[in-house]
C-alpha cells in the first residue's frame, strides 16, 4: 500500500518546518495529506490548498492556483512556498509553472509535478528533495558534521528518534547540521556545510545531487534500531569521519535484565513485518536481538492482498506495521506494533520515548511486551 | 422517448444535420430537445438565431446548487428545446469532463422528466477523444448513434475511429450504431464509397445530403434550411432523413475497419480523384 508520488512529495516539503506547503489538488487529497500529518503535531498547520472542485476540473485550475498562491503568500509569514501539484492538474494539463511565473510573490517558490499515478511515494520524496535542493547554497564545511537524510515530519516517533540519534552522534563528537526533511528553511539552505550526508533508506537522489553540486560525500546506513543496529550506525559514521569512537561503550543492558524472564519467554515468537525502508532494520533487531522468528517480511510495494494472505497462513502472533494493518490484526486477534507511516490511531508526543538508538531499543522492547500482554494466546499451528 | 446522437469529424456538418432534422421532427409535431456537446457551443445557433448561455457557463457562474433549468434550456425554431453543454477555453481544463458534468447537471435539474421530450438529439464533438466525449454513448443516454461522413479519406478515418468507440459500448449493450449519414460536400463525392465503407462496418446509409447553396445561405442567417427555404428540395431531404432515423430500428455493433481495409477505400477514392482530374483536363 503505497501512497503514490503526491504523498511522498508532500511529506518531503512539509518537513521544511517554517515553509508552507500549497497543494494543488482536489479536496480529498488535501484532507488525506493533512489527516496523516495531524495526529501528533496538531498546531502545525502550514498547509494551504487550491481545493479543486468540479469547476476547476472542467475549466482548469490555473485561476484557483493563482488565487491560492497570492493568499498563501499573504497569510503565512514563511520564507518558502512549496507547491505540490497532484493528479488532477496533471490530467487536465494545468500550466503550473506559467501561473507561478505570472504572480509576484514575497517568498521563494518551489513547485513539483507530483501526480500520484506518476510514481511511488518514495519517488515523490526523492523528486521533491531534488527540486528543493536548488535552494541550497555553497558553504564552508563544518568539521565532523553530518546531515541526516530520509526522515519525514509525520514518521511515527520522528521527533523522539531524531533527538536520540542526535544525542548519540553528539556523544560521539559528531554535529548534526541538518535533518532532512525535518528542519528549518535556513538549515536546509545551509545543508552543504555538512562534512558527510548520512542517508537512511530514502533521499539517495538528493545526496547524489549534493555530491555533484557541493562535493558532499554520502554514506548509506540502515535505520538505527536495536543495540547492534545503533552501534553499527554510529560506528560507521564515526569511522567515515575519522573519529575513533566505539558506540559499544554505551551499551546498557540493565533495563533488559529487569525483564529477562519475559524476554526469555518470547524467544522464538513468530512475527511478521511490513514497511518501507524501516522494515529491514526493524527485522534485524527483532530477529538478532529479541530472537523472534520472522514469518513474513513485506515491503509497501508488494501486493497487499498477498501479504495479508501470507500472514493469515503463517504462525504470526505479532504484526509490525502501520495503522493500515489494524484490520488484519483485529481479524487475527494479534497485537499490532505501529512503527511506520502512517500512524493515525496512536499519538507520540513524548520526545524521550524513541524507537531508534540505544534508548529506543529499550522503549521498543517495552512497547512490544506491553502489546503482547493482555492478548489471548494464539495457538501455534 | 427516442434518443440518438450524431458524431463525425470536426467541420463535417453534424450541427447542420442535427439542427435540420430537429426542425423537421418538430415540424412533424414532436417535442424535440437538442443538446450540443462541443465546447464550441454553436450547434443551436441555427435554431435560436444566436448563441445561448451554456450549462457550464451557468455552472461556473452560479455553482451547481443555484442553477435553474430555465437558465440553460431555451426554446428555438418550431419550439425545439436547445441546450449547449459548453466547455473550457481551448487549451485549458478538461472538456471531456465538462460533457459529463453538463449531462449530470441537466439530469439533476430534471430536464428530461419535466419537459418530457419525444426526441432527444445529442450533437457531439468530432472524435471520441476521451471518456468524457463518449458520455452520450453510456448510461443509456442514447439508443443509437449516427455518424456523418463525406467521401473524404480523413472523414472516413474519423468515422471508423468513432465506430471503435461505439463498438466498445455496443459490446456492453449500452448503445449501438444506427447508420451513416452521407454528406455530399467533398472534392469527390461518390455514393459507392460510402456504401462500401458502410457495408464493411455492417451499417446502413440512412440518407445522402447533396452539396447545396441553400444550406450555406441559411447558415449565414443562423437558420435551418427548414426555416429559410421550407419548400426546397434539400429541406425535403432533411425531412426524409429525420423520419428514417426516427423510425429506424436496425441497430448494429459496428465492425471497425483495419488499416488495410481503410487503405483499400482510400485507393478507390484516389482512382475517382484521378478520373475527375482527367475529365476536367479533357
Amino acid at each position: 500500500m503505497d501512497g503514490g508520488k503526491f504523498f511522498g512529495a508532500f511529506r518531503a516539503c512539509s518537513g521544511i518546518k517554517d515553509a508552507v506547503t500549497l497543494t494543488h489538488v482536489p479536496v480529498g487529497c488535501n484532507w488525506g495529506a493533512a489527516m496523516f500529518k495531524s495526529t501528533s503535531n496538531q498546531p502545525d498547520i502550514r498547509q494551504a490548498c487550491t481545493v479543486m472542485h468540479e469547476r476547476e476540473i472542467v475549466f482548469g485550475g490555473e485561476e484557483a492556483l493563482r488565487e491560492a498562491l497570492v493568499r498563501a503568500d499573504t497569510l503565512y509569514n514563511t520564507p518558502l512556498l512549496a507547491v505540490v501539484a497532484g493528479d488532477a492538474p496533471a490530467i487536465i494539463g494545468d500550466d503550473v509553472e506559467a501561473v507561478i511565473d505570472s504572480v509576484a510573490l514575497n517568498k521563494e517558490v518551489v513547485w513539483m509535478d507530483a501526480a500520484g499515478f506518476k510514481g511511488t511515494m518514495r519517488e515523490g520524496y526523492e523528486d521533491a528533495l531534488v527540486h528543493l535542493a536548488r535552494l541550497m547554497e555553497e558553504r564552508n564545511v563544518i568539521k565532523n558534521s553530518v546531515n541526516l537524510i530520509g526522515f519525514c515530519p509525520d514518521d511515527f516517533k520522528v521527533d523522539a528518534d531524531i533527538k536520540e540519534i542526535t544525542r548519540l552522534l553528539n556523544h560521539a563528537g559528531v554535529k548534526v547540521n541538518c535533518v532532512i526533511s525535518n528542519c528549518s528553511f535556513d538549515e536546509f539552505v545551509n545543508a552543504p556545510a555538512a562534512e558527510l550526508n548520512v542517508v537512511m533508506g530514502q533521499g539517495t537522489e538528493l545526496v547524489e545531487h549534493m555530491k555533484k553540486d557541493f562535493g558532499v560525500p554520502y554514506l548509506e546506513v540502515g535505520y538505527p534500531y536495536g543495540l547492534e543496529g545503533t552501534k553499527e550506525f554510529t560506528n560507521t559514521i564515526c569511522e567515515h569521519l575519522g573519529i575513533g569512537y566505539d558506540a559499544e561503550q554505551e551499551f546498557d543492558l540493565e533495563h533488559f535484565k529487569r525483564i529477562y524472564l519475559y524476554l526469555h519467554e518470547l524467544y522464538g515468537t513468530p512475527v511478521s513485518v511490513i514497511g518501507d525502508f524501516h522494515a529491514e532494520p526493524m527485522t534485524g533487531f527483532l530477529d538478532s536481538e529479541l530472537g523472534f522468528d520472522i514469518e513474513v517480511l513485506a515491503s509497501l510495494e508488494d501486493d497487499y492482498f498477498i501479504f495479508q494472505q501470507n500472514v493469515r497462513d503463517s504462525n504470526t502472533t505479532i504484526l509490525f506495521g502501520s495503522s493500515f494493518e489494524r484490520n488484519i490484526t483485529e481479524e487475527l486477534k494479534i497485537p499490532l506494533v505501529r512503527f511506520i507511516y502512517p500512524v493515525f490511531d496512536h499519538v507520540c508526543v513524548y520526545e524521550d520515548a524513541p524507537y531508534a538508538g540505544f534508548r529506543g531499543a529499550v522503549y521498543l522492547t517495552e512497547t512490544i511486551l506491553n502489546a503482547v500482554m493482555g492478548f489471548e494466546t494464539k495457538e501455534i499451528k | 422517448m427516442r434518443k440518438f446522437c450524431v458524431y463525425g469529424k470536426g467541420g463535417i456538418g453534424k450541427s447542420t444535420v442535427v439542427s435540420n432534422i430537429a426542425a423537421a421532427l418538430a415540424e412533424d409535431g414532436k417535442t424535440v430537445m437538442v443538446m450540443g456537446c462541443d465546447p464550441k457551443s454553436d450547434m443551436t445557433r441555427n435554431l435560436i438565431g444566436k448563441r445561448i448561455p451554456t450549462v457550464l457557463d451557468v455552472f461556473r457562474a452560479k455553482g451547481p446548487d443555484e442553477m435553474k433549468l430555465e437558465e440553460v434550456i431555451f426554446k428555438g425554431f418550431n419550439g425545439i428545446y436547445c441546450v449547449e453543454a459548453g466547455g473550457p477555453e481551448p487549451g485549458v481544463g478538461g472538456a471531456g469532463r465538462g460533457v459529463v458534468t453538463a449531462a449530470d447537471m441537466l439530469d439533476r435539474l430534471g430536464a428530461f422528466n419535466n419537459l418530457e421530450p419525444d426526441v432527444v438529439i445529442y450533437d457531439v464533438l468530432g472524435d471520441v477523444v476521451c471518456g468524457g466525449f463518449a458520455m452520450p454513448l453510456r448510461k443509456g443516454l442514447a439508443d443509437d448513434v449516427y455518424i456523418v461522413t463525406t467521401c473524404d479519406p480523413m472523414a472516413i478515418y474519423a468515422a471508423n475511429n468513432i465506430s471503435k468507440g461505439i463498438k466498445r459500448f455496443a459490446d456492453r449493450g449500452e448503445v449501438s450504431l444506427g447508420g451513416l449519414i452521407h454528406n455530399g460536400r467533398s472534392v469527390v463525392d461518390e455514393p459507392s464509397i460510402i456504401e462500401s465503407f458502410a457495408t464493411r462496418l455492417g451499417a446502413k446509409v440512412m440518407g445522402r445530403l447533396p452539396m447545396s447553396e441553400l444550406i450555406s445561405r441559411a447558415e449565414i442567417r443562423h437558420k435551418t434550411v427548414l426555416e429559410y427555404a421550407p419548400n426546397s428540395e434539400i429541406a425535403d431531404m432533411f425531412r426524409g432523413l429525420a423520419l428514417s432515423i426516427y423510425l429506424n430500428e436496425d441497430r448494429i455493433v459496428p465492425k471497425p475497419l483495419s488499416d488495410d481495409e481503410l487503405d483499400e477505400i482510400n485507393e478507390e477514392i484516389d482512382v475517382l480523384m484521378r478520373n475527375k482530374e482527367t475529365k476536367e483536363a479533357v
